[in-house]
């Protein structure tokens, strides 16, 4: 008994030798800031460029691939491997000039034939965001410095692209390489250092010696960990094992307390999609006054305060309010008024209200039962079928609803009108198509100035706000806490670019 | 006892087949929507078919798992659907983290068990009824509240211990003991909790045996009765739990896995099943069924050599 006691003792003095401070904490003042160590609330999913994802995994590609152009912190084009880009007259043909001198870490060039590379391989590609590049019918070499594009049709989402993913380059010998999912060979400003990574745990990159604009990236090295629960985030955080990660609303209040720095913009709305605008499946949506009852229903000021905590806007449209589509006024253009909405309802031929079938998920717990409340309030009763988690999306997609509960991202202007109004869009569910609506989308891809691109699109979205598509309530807030370093939140995108952090 | 060993392990090959089918059939009868997942919310019809094509998943159940088998059969357990790793390699990597943690927290168990158990049997009066407290509030407590109150006082507020992440064995022995300290601790209340009692119930059962009053009544020393017999014979059900622990925590440690962010083998099945990651599933689950059929064969030649009454022909 007691030579049991003794062992346990010397078991327990020996774990305690180990903590000498939990982790190290990072050299501050002095010269060269060392690591950046950043956590990623998800796993990535590959390096081969055309698999490549926008959202939480740039944080992984972009230490190693740089892209064409940038998007700055305003939202702004920058020049980065491309130098300079120009449109022709009828916007269908791209000419981008580009940086001379690069080179990828394998020694190969960066030229125009690698751009041609990377671009047929993207688009052709089984990658989610081969689309971005739907438009390009063909990419020519023009010499080692300028590429011409050539487009089907005007799109003026494709600068944008070309600061993301489809504009990541990397070596084109890698590319028909099968480990480069593993393993990727870029110009970018670190090197995956494969040998202390642990795949689907942590990411370690350590500088390129030979990057062509070291000042814009004043770390040596960066880590990026896996850690898919919040908590573990936010305890990370107040330890000092990282300097920065996403949190959510939940969290914000412990974090401040903890002196962490919150960096807060919008991106996600949460809300209804009224799918069924001609009114097949659910006969009832197909008028817009009804879609338009909807709207009325919900108190948006209330679910902002109860439901998101605070940590959000109301709002009645589908773009952030940083978007070029975006337009204040239309804020207004629902209250929170169930007498107009019974109103309306009776008007369309609805004294009595209408079932609404509506698929139910633990993912929307939080506003389940407030929405079922509040239609019921103006006589709506939502009838729900439960969903698994992981079939909601493949579910709502199919069509088979008239309407249902939806958190969808609002990032670069053009992408959201494809995804949610286009007809072909995933998230126009019934494939609605509305004359109107494509008049005002050939309108902007064709449109001449920006101002006039703007304008189309605010045109369109106040026409979809009026018809009753949709039904947000609110954008929550993204919030992107930090430790001892500073950093920008980037123009749509839930975490920032690794360029945005400085110490 | 070759032979024993042979058929045991013959057992257990039968048993990974039966499991590796039921287990695709369910996954399978789910409805995939792995492609879904890898390619996430935003992406279009035509994307998804083309995924799902590159997959495989348009072909029949049979050709779907007979080709795994048959892959499987050579060694060959294909890659992560999403990440594109090797299976193979995913796996290697994260046994040993979750291995670590489970071993070293049964261990301890039952260490603290038969301490425990078995001075609550012998000793009785209020140490006893202190001990069974302990132990109720052990079972009672989630594990994951426990590694939540472990984190905040020990790692965030003192900064004794890190708050996540697993260094492994190799590269620091003593950060290794740092990192898994505060993931064993929250596994053992439940662990020792349920053990304690086992071991004190067989304790006082051995204790009111004819043989121990016999062992007595020959004169020997009360260390002796205790220490060389009545521990051999307490022995075969606590090791029974043990074992059973040890399986039961290998999967159930992924809650503390998520909490600490330790890069183990319950957090890759849990995230491979939500994503429906069929070469992982398959990976973790053929992984998990060997260990249990080793475990339980090695507790069983455990059970033999200690108590010779347990021991099989």
């Amino acid at each position: 008994m007691r030579k049991l006691l003794l062992a346990s003792a010397a078991a327990l003095a020996l774990a305690l030798t180990g903590c000498s401070g939990a982790a190290a904490p990072q050299g501050d003042g002095g010269d060269a800031p060392a690591t950046l160590r950043i956590a990623a609330a998800l796993p990535n999913n590959s390096f081969d460029p055309s698999q490549l994802q926008t959202g939480n995994l740039v944080q992984y590609w972009q230490p190693v691939y740089d892209t064409l152009l940038v998007l700055d912190t305003d939202a702004a084009l920058q020049p980065n491997l491309a130098t300079e880009w120009a449109y022709d007259d009828a916007r269908t043909t791209l000419t981008l000039t580009l940086r001379d001198g690069v080179a990828f870490t394998d020694g190969s060039a960066f030229d125009a034939e690698a751009v041609k590379a990377n671009m047929d391989h993207f688009k052709e590609g089984s990658g989610s965001n081969a689309s971005m590049l739907a438009s390009v019918s063909d990419v020519a070499v023009v010499d080692p410095t300028h590429v011409a594009l050539t487009l089907s049709a005007p799109d003026p989402g494709l600068l944008n692209y070309l600061t993301t993913v489809a504009g990541a380059m990397a070596s084109p010998d890698s590319l028909d390489d099968p480990d480069v999912a593993t393993e990727p060979v870029g110009s970018g400003p670190y090197v995956l250092d494969t040998e202390k990574s642990v795949a689907g745990a942590t990411y370690v990159y350590t500088r390129n010696e030979d990057y062509w604009n070291p000042d814009a990236f004043p770390y040596d090295s960066l880590t990026v960990t896996v850690m898919e629960e919040v908590t573990a985030r936010l305890n990370a955080l107040r330890s000092g094992e990282i300097d920065g990660a996403l949190i959510d609303a939940k969290s914000a209040a412990e974090a401040e307390k903890s002196g962490l720095t919150l960096n807060v913009h919008r991106l996600d709305w949460q809300g209804l999609i009224i799918a069924d605008r001609d009114g097949s499946k659910v006969e009832a949506l197909g008028d817009e006054r009804v879609r338009q009852a909807l709207n009325y229903a919900f108190d948006r000021d209330g679910y902002t305060e109860k439901v998101l905590q605070g940590r959000a806007a109301a709002s009645t449209q589908i773009f952030n309010d940083q978007s070029i589509a975006f337009d204040a006024a239309l804020d207004d253009a629902y209250s929170y008024d169930p007498e107009k909405a019974k109103e309306l309802l009776a008007e369309a031929g609805y004294p009595d209200g209408f079932t609404l079938p509506m698929p139910q998920s633990p993912l929307f717990a939080a506003s389940n039962d407030i929405i079922e409340q509040q239609l019921a309030d103006i006589g709506v009763t939502v009838e729900w079928t439960k969903v698994v988690s992981e079939q909601y999306i493949p579910t709502v997609q199919s069509g088979d609803y008239g309407a249902f509960i939806m958190q969808l991202s609002s990032g670069n202007e053009w992408r959201d009108v494809y995804k949610s109004i286009a007809s072909a869009g995933p998230w126009n569910p019934r494939h609605t198509e509305d004359p109107e609506v494509e008049r005002l989308i050939a309108e902007a891809a064709v449109a001449p100035s920006d101002e006039e691109y703007a304008s189309a699109l605010q045109e369109l979205n106040a026409y979809v706000v009026e018809e009753g598509w949709f039904a947000p309530i609110a954008f929550a807030d993204t919030i992107y806490a930090t430790k001892d370093v500073t950093v920008t939140p980037q123009p749509q995108n839930v975490v920032p670019s690794i360029r945005n952090f400085t110490d | 006892m070759l032979v024993f060993i042979a058929r045991r392990l013959g057992g257990g090959l039968v048993l990974m087949l039966g499991i590796s089918f039921i287990a695709f059939a369910l996954v399978f009868a789910g409805g995939s929507h792995a492609a879904h997942s890898i390619l996430g919310q935003d992406a279009d019809a035509a994307a998804i078919a083309a995924k799902e094509a590159e997959l495989g998943l348009d072909q029949p159940f049979i050709v779907q798992y007979g080709t795994w088998l048959l892959n499987a059969l050579r060694g060959d357990f294909g890659h992560s659907w999403f990440n594109s790793e090797q299976v193979v390699d995913l796996i290697g990597t994260r046994l040993p983290v979750t291995l670590s943690i489970v071993t070293v927290s049964v261990l301890l168990t039952a260490l603290v068990s038969v301490l425990l158990g078995m001075t609550a049997a012998i000793r009785g009066g209020w140490l006893d009824r202190a001990i069974q407290f302990v132990s109720v509030a052990g079972v009672a407590l989630p594990n994951f509240w426990v590694a939540i109150v472990l984190v905040v006082i020990f790692a965030v507020t003192l900064g004794w211990l890190p708050a996540t992440g697993y260094v492994p064995f190799g590269d620091s022995p003593s950060r290794w003991v740092a990192s898994i300290t505060l993931p064993v601790v929250a596994l053992l209340f439940a662990g020792i909790a349920s053990t304690a009692q086992q071991i004190r119930g067989a304790t006082i059962d051995v204790l009111s045996r004819d043989f121990v009053r016999t062992l007595r009544a020959r004169g020997l020393s009360e260390r002796s009765v205790i220490g060389a017999h009545v521990l051999r014979a307490a022995a075969g059900p606590a090791l029974t739990v043990l074992s059973l622990q040890f399986i039961g925590t290998i999967g159930g440690a992924v809650v503390i896995e998520k909490v600490f962010a330790l890069p183990g083998l319950g957090l890759l099945g849990v995230n491979a099943t939500i994503k429906g990651d069929m070469p992982v599933i398959m990976g973790v689950l053929i992984v998990t069924a060997v260990i249990v059929v080793l475990v339980n064969l090695v507790i069983d030649i455990v059970n033999g050599w200690i108590n010779p009454k347990a021991r099989l022909a």
